[in-house]
């Protein structure tokens, strides 16, 4: 079911309706605003300014192109203070202004939780990034996703080491939160369907100062292949490190954080070799190679998932909208269900009945500290 | 058994950080009976130092050292200024409360000076570690534990053989009498705070080349040490190394036999039993008894 | 002053008449105004979650307020509520209430076994075996997946089928603040309160006033932990999704935060402080670009209100309104203090038999003999050091007996704790004073009265009388609505006294009570001694002033290294020669 590299190239939503130059009642005032949920304060400060850069470039480019019918696209920006009682205010600050038409919510997980309940109640469509599988199987029909889910990440894992690299027997470490839990079980899930076996599933809380216990039940299990979910960089180097300094010398393939700058700043050779999975690489196809560009124009340096996710959700929001002729939640909703195609800096979107957009990773190699865009997996997604 | 044997080190390594940041503590908690929630926070400090001194200005890590230490001084000074030395005559509760705002300032003026990315610091030696037999020994936790070795000797020497040490044992003994006795109290609590940031400050420049540097380094020791520190019996030296070489290598067993996740969580057992059955610790606070 | 006009109780109660419908009335509106006003998402979030914090801030008000005990785990008691509410409803199909029930429990239980840690530990202990509580719930919370669903939290959480919508939810969440406001406050002045606060301002002096000082801190521990779970069970109600990094350690240092900013000693305090907490960060939202630079000024601001407001901005605006208040003199009533002396029981008192304490090697107090017959004064003196402080020590309870006997009106008290001791009929007072200085001169001594087996503990309103009358004894009656921190010297020593005289003791133990009083207090101290025997209470005293002792005393026990000198009526045992040796210093060679 596998398919590298899909070719949709010209799957254009043909069952949208030509464009009804009808002014929706919604779009009062000069400009079609979006709300976006981010992190200005607390432990994802920096990232949720990388979020802000993504949606901020495609917002440029929406507007360049002649906005949403023919307005131009506003962003309006609330601190979540990185906590999810401080998202559920965001969120509802937001939602209290009736002219907001769509919403960009947030990459943790935790948070999309938080807000789901009064996502649902507001009925206008919200962009988001976190990751957890389930947040598609709420029963809301307002949340879309641009970001592959975790079951895609374990997938991708399982089949690269499995398949590519020919390794049977597994040991997954994955962090006890949110994020590594997630991961952890998706991982451990896709094993059986990839003839692999698991030898050892072993969470660490994290910030720990230590890792030897969780190396040496690695060396112990006798796996022949290691799978990460880690969420903190420090974490992360320090195990590179200690793994290294006690023998274990496996593939390793990790989620996304493995080729983060900072892991490859903290662990240096310790990471050399590894594959990891990213949602984001610059050299996976010629929009992502585009939006990485346009970032390191205004941010000086490469961009990563952060930003790339909030790039994609302000384009294809406009884009539905645009294709729908209106800003009317429930025909927006229809236009992005319709979406096909459509290349993003992530990869190629086709938003399924659940609302995920996307149904692949990239796999990328650390080649001596450098990032090499390795191969893109993608799974057929059932678009019902 | 080889397996026993590398956890055994790994535990003693990580020990001895607990036990040097716990000295600090300690330090602290017998001139002036207070508990300092941000000791963790000067152990970041100094190694943020040590990352600036060294790779932003291209020092040489000798001079770094010296300035970082000196650097660690004046925020200990200041520190006794700002947030114990006017609460002195309140009780405890201010006082607690005080250095957690303190330690809630200091993290987070580090992240607005410096922004969230962690950073490295090289360790003192070349090579990074060796094999004796099965175990790996990590030179720097060697160092560590070396340091901390010396440091309690050190410490012994001073409290017991110089003139200003007894002066600092007559001030968190009975302030009132060392008054009395002529001893300058207020200089005295200035000299602690100050040597213990510094101490402070040398724990985080020794750990810091295997936990890096980062905003959070000092506050999850810190919590441990603490712990340390009471079941060790505060106020006591030797308590707080044993306190905390045992908590290091309990948390590592219990991690690598019982349960990784809740490794954390056996500290704070640890230290509950303590208290509930041995609550002056395994070498006890000298409390007089007296109405 | 007329001692025919209406007591100062009566005045209170008139205005609290006064009082309670307002308050009613002002919460009823405010209900009124929460369902029905149209209000956004945003508004009633921030309501939402200001109210249910609120709630858990009211908690510290009892247990760090009134009890002065530190507690760095609120936010696990609230976390206890929320996921009792969350998991009780999504994963056991429980009722709402019941749920809020179970995890107020819950959160009790657990309350009180931290409160029983303090039984042995206090300050920085408690402070670290309450962090460590915070961490291992987080633990449980996060790593305990098919229990507590793990690091994703629990998710759809319904609220009670009437309350469905956000604006009736919030109109119940007022009204458990205000209610529970309330009581807080009301708290504060039950015997139970008084209790705490006597506690806090010290322990020492609470136990040998009767209190069962253990009980008290885990009672406050209890219903400041029930506070907890309340507060996070609404606010699981009211967003509908709750996971463990919602109730970690931060969280409980940011409850600390508010009640301390507010102002701990009142629920006004707790209002203020969360209601500002939650919108400073709205408003301080310029300072958000720089990551860091708001909680850093947070930090800075919680040492600058330790510094500068201690008693926070409720407790300030209190200091600047009280400035302008006049002084009000508490009127008379005319009761006269009762004395029973414990009753008509046999002729012995107090029999101390062979009684030791010894320090490691120092024997204290080595084999004491003591008999005290029922009525009069009886003196205790010994040159410094000659074990008369710590004997009166062991005998209320402060130290534990190393050998021998203690028998206070028939009944065995050797082993006794100091609460224990006074409940059996010992009252006392301290060489330095020791009041809970807090506390006006009334209700000091109203916790004496409320000393477990008077007659008058069980009834507030002859606790009340007797605590008058037994000021009116000492002649401070007019002073009784005071804080006593601002009293003379002279007159704490004196409402000490009464504070021991409103118990009804049936023995009155002073502790050098002439030291540091002038010669007109000492002659006042004398006569008040004389009047209080008269009445029938028996008095052992310890004193240095030879003239204070030989004036008040019929019989003197001579102490000396400890050990039983001398012993007989008063002018004989001041001719024996060995007391004579004992004082001039020429006594038996050996070290002090």
């Amino acid at each position: 079911m596998l398919l590298t590299r899909r070719g949709f190239t010209t799957a254009v939503a043909g069952t949208i309706a030509a464009p009804a130059l009808i002014r929706s009642a919604f779009a009062q005032g000069a400009t079609v605003k979006f709300g976006m949920v981010m992190p200005m304060t607390g432990a994802a400060a920096e990232s949720g300014s990388f979020a802000q850069t993504g949606a901020k470039l495609a917002l440029e480019q929406v507007n360049k192109a002649g906005g949403v019918l023919g307005k131009p696209v506003e962003l309006i920006f609330e601190d979540d203070q990185t906590t999810n009682p401080g998202a559920v205010l965001a969120f509802s600050k937001l939602a209290s202004q009736p002219d907001i038409v769509a919403f960009l919510g947030s990459i943790r997980s935790t948070q999309m939780h938080a807000m789901a309940p009064d996502m649902l109640k507001v009925g206008k469509p919200v962009g988001f990034g976190g990751t957890d599988p389930n947040l598609t199987k709420l029963n809301n029909p307002w949340l879309f996703r641009f970001r592959p889910n975790d079951s895609y990440s374990g997938k991708v894992i399982a089949q690269f080491g499995s398949k590519e690299l020919g390794k049977k027997k597994w040991a997954i470490v994955h962090s006890t939160d949110a994020f590594g839990t997630a991961g952890g079980k998706a991982l451990a899930d896709s094993l059986a369907d990839n003839g692999a076996t698991l030898a050892l599933d072993q969470g660490y809380a994290n910030q720990s100062q230590d890792f030897t216990p969780v190396v040496l039940a690695v060396r112990q299990s006798g796996a022949d292949i290691l799978g990460t979910y880690f969420t903190f960089e420090t974490d992360l180097g320090i195990f590179a490190r200690q793994l290294r300094q006690l023998g274990v010398t496996i593939p390793w393939v990790g989620s996304p954080s493995i080729v983060n700058i900072s892991a490859l700043k903290l662990a240096g050779p310790a990471l050399y070799n590894t594959y990891g999975v990213a949602d984001y690489a610059e050299d996976s196809s010629d929009a992502s190679k585009a939006f990485g560009k346009a970032y390191r124009d205004v941010r000086k340096v490469a961009p990563d998932n952060q930003s790339s996710w909030t790039f994609d959700a302000v384009t294809c929001l406009a884009l539905a909208m645009n294709k729908a002729g209106s800003t009317e939640p429930a025909k927006v909703r229809e236009a992005m269900l319709a979406i096909r195609g459509h290349k993003g800096a992530e990869g190629e979107y086709n938003f399924d009945k659940n609302g995920d957009g996307l149904h692949g990773y990239n796999i990328v190699k650390n080649d001596k500290g450098e990032i090499r865009f390795d191969k893109r997996l993608d799974f057929t997604p059932n678009l019902g | 058994m080889d397996l026993a044997l590398q956890l055994l080190f790994t535990g003693i390594g990580i020990g001895s950080v607990y036990a040097l940041v716990a000295l600090g503590f300690v330090l602290i908690f017998r001139a002036t009976n207070v508990v300092n929630f941000a000791q963790g926070e000067f152990s970041m400090l100094a190694a943020f130092m040590m990352v600036v001194f060294t790779l932003k200005l291209g020092l040489p890590y000798w001079l770094a050292f010296i300035m970082a230490l000196v650097g660690m001084a004046a925020v200990g000074a200041v520190f006794n200024l700002a947030v114990y030395y006017p609460l002195r005559h309140r009780t405890y509760l201010p006082v607690i409360i005080s250095t957690i705002g303190a330690s809630i300032f200091l993290a987070n003026g580090m992240l607005a000076l410096h922004g969230p990315e962690p950073e490295v610091l090289e360790g003192w030696f070349e090579t990074p570690g060796f094999l004796v037999g099965p175990v790996y020994v990590d030179s720097q936790y060697l160092l560590i534990i070396g340091v901390t070795a010396i440091l309690v000797v050190l410490q012994y020497w001073f409290f017991e053989h110089t003139l200003l040490g007894k002066k600092l044992q007559a001030t968190s003994q009975d302030k009132e009498m060392a008054a009395l006795l002529g001893i300058p109290v207020a200089a005295m609590i200035m000299v602690t705070f100050v040597y213990s940031a510094v101490i402070g400050g040398i724990a985080g420049i020794l750990v810091a080349p295997v936990l890096f540097v980062s905003i959070g380094m000092g506050a999850a020791i810190a919590l441990k040490a603490f712990a340390a520190t009471i079941i060790g019996g505060f106020g006591d030296v030797t308590g707080a190394i044993i306190g905390g070489l045992a908590l290091g290598v309990i948390e590592t067993f219990g991690a690598a036999y019982i349960s990784v996740p809740y490794k954390d969580g056996f500290a704070f057992l640890v230290l509950i039993a303590f208290l509930i059955f041995r609550p002056r610790g395994i070498f006890g606070e000298r409390v007089a008894e007296k109405a | 002053m007329s001692t025919t006009a209406s007591p100062a109780t009566e005045v209170a109660r008139t205005r609290l008449n006064w009082g309670v419908p307002a308050y009613i009335l002002f919460v009823a509106a405010a209900i009124v105004f929460a369902v029905l006003i149209p209000k956004t998402g945003y508004i009633l979030n921030i309501s939402l979650q200001a109210t249910t914090y609120a709630i858990a801030v009211l908690g510290l008000t009892i247990v760090l307020g009134l009890c002065g005990q530190i507690n760095l785990a609120q936010a696990a008691f609230f976390g206890l509520g929320a996921y009792a509410v969350g998991l009780g409803q999504t994963e056991h199909g429980l009722n709402f209430w019941i749920c809020l029930m179970i995890g107020t429990s819950l959160a009790a239980l657990f309350g009180a076994l931290l409160g029983a840690s303090t039984l042995r530990l206090g300050g920085h202990y408690l402070a670290m075996v309450t962090i460590s509580f915070q961490q291992i719930l987080t633990l449980i919370l996060i790593n305990w997946i098919p229990v507590t669903k793990g690091p994703d939290g629990v998710r759809a959480i319904p609220r009670p089928a009437l309350l469905v919508d956000g604006s009736y939810y919030l109109g119940l969440c007022i009204a458990v603040l205000a209610g529970l406001g309330y009581l807080v406050w009301r708290l504060r002045d039950t015997r139970l309160g008084r209790a705490m606060r006597a506690v806090r301002d010290n322990e020492l002096a609470a136990g040998v006033a009767g209190i069962d000082i253990y009980r008290t801190k885990v009672t406050a521990f209890a219903l400041s932990a029930i506070l907890g779970g309340i507060g996070g069970g609404l606010f699981a109600g009211g967003f509908a999704y709750v996971s463990p990094d919602q109730f970690s350690f931060a969280e409980s240092v940011v409850f600390l935060t508010m009640a301390l900013l507010g102002g701990v000693a009142s629920p006004i305090g707790a209002v203020i402080g969360t209601g500002l907490l939650i919108l400073i960060p709205e408003w301080l939202r310029f300072l958000k670009s720089i990551p860091g630079l708001y909680l850093a000024i947070y930090g800075a601001a919680v040492i600058l209100i330790v510094l500068f407001m201690p008693d926070g901005i409720w407790g300030y605006l209190r200091g600047q309104l009280d400035r302008f208040k006049r002084a009000r003199h508490s009127v008379k009533t005319g009761d006269a203090l009762q004395l029973s002396g414990g009753g008509a029981g046999a002729e012995t008192v107090l029999e101390v038999r062979k009684l030791s304490k010894h320090f490691g090697g120092l024997k204290a107090v080595d084999e004491v003999d003591l008999l005290i017959k029922r009525g009069g004064v009886h003196a205790l003196i010994g040159p410094n050091g000659s074990g008369k402080t710590t004997t009166l020590n062991v005998l209320s309870g402060l130290y534990k007996a190393t050998s021998g006997s203690v028998i206070l009106n028939g009944q065995d008290i050797t082993s006794l704790p100091p609460h224990a001791r006074t409940k059996a009929g010992l009252g006392r007072t301290f060489q330095n004073i020791r009041l809970w200085r807090s506390m006006t001169a009334l209700e000091n001594v109203m916790v004496g009265a409320e000393r477990p087996g008077n007659t008058a503990a069980d009834d507030p309103a002859a606790v009340i009388a007797r605590a008058r009358a037994a000021l009116a004894f000492v002649d401070l009656e007019h002073r009784a609505d005071e804080v006593v921190a601002g009293f003379s010297y002279g007159h704490q020593r004196a409402v000490e006294i009464a504070r021991a005289l409103a118990g009804d003791p049936a023995l009155l133990l002073l502790d050098e009570p002439g030291a540091g009083l002038n010669s007109s207090e000492k002659v006042e101290l004398r006569n008040l001694l004389k009047r209080i025997s008269a009445r029938g209470l028996t008095i052992l005293i310890i004193d240095h002033d030879m003239t204070l002792v030989s004036e008040v005393a019929q019989h003197i026990t001579v102490l000396n290294f400890g050990r039983h000198i001398a012993d007989g009526v008063s002018a004989d045992v001041l001719q024996h020669p060995d007391v004579i040796a004992a004082y001039l210093g020429t006594a038996p060679d050996v070290a002090a």
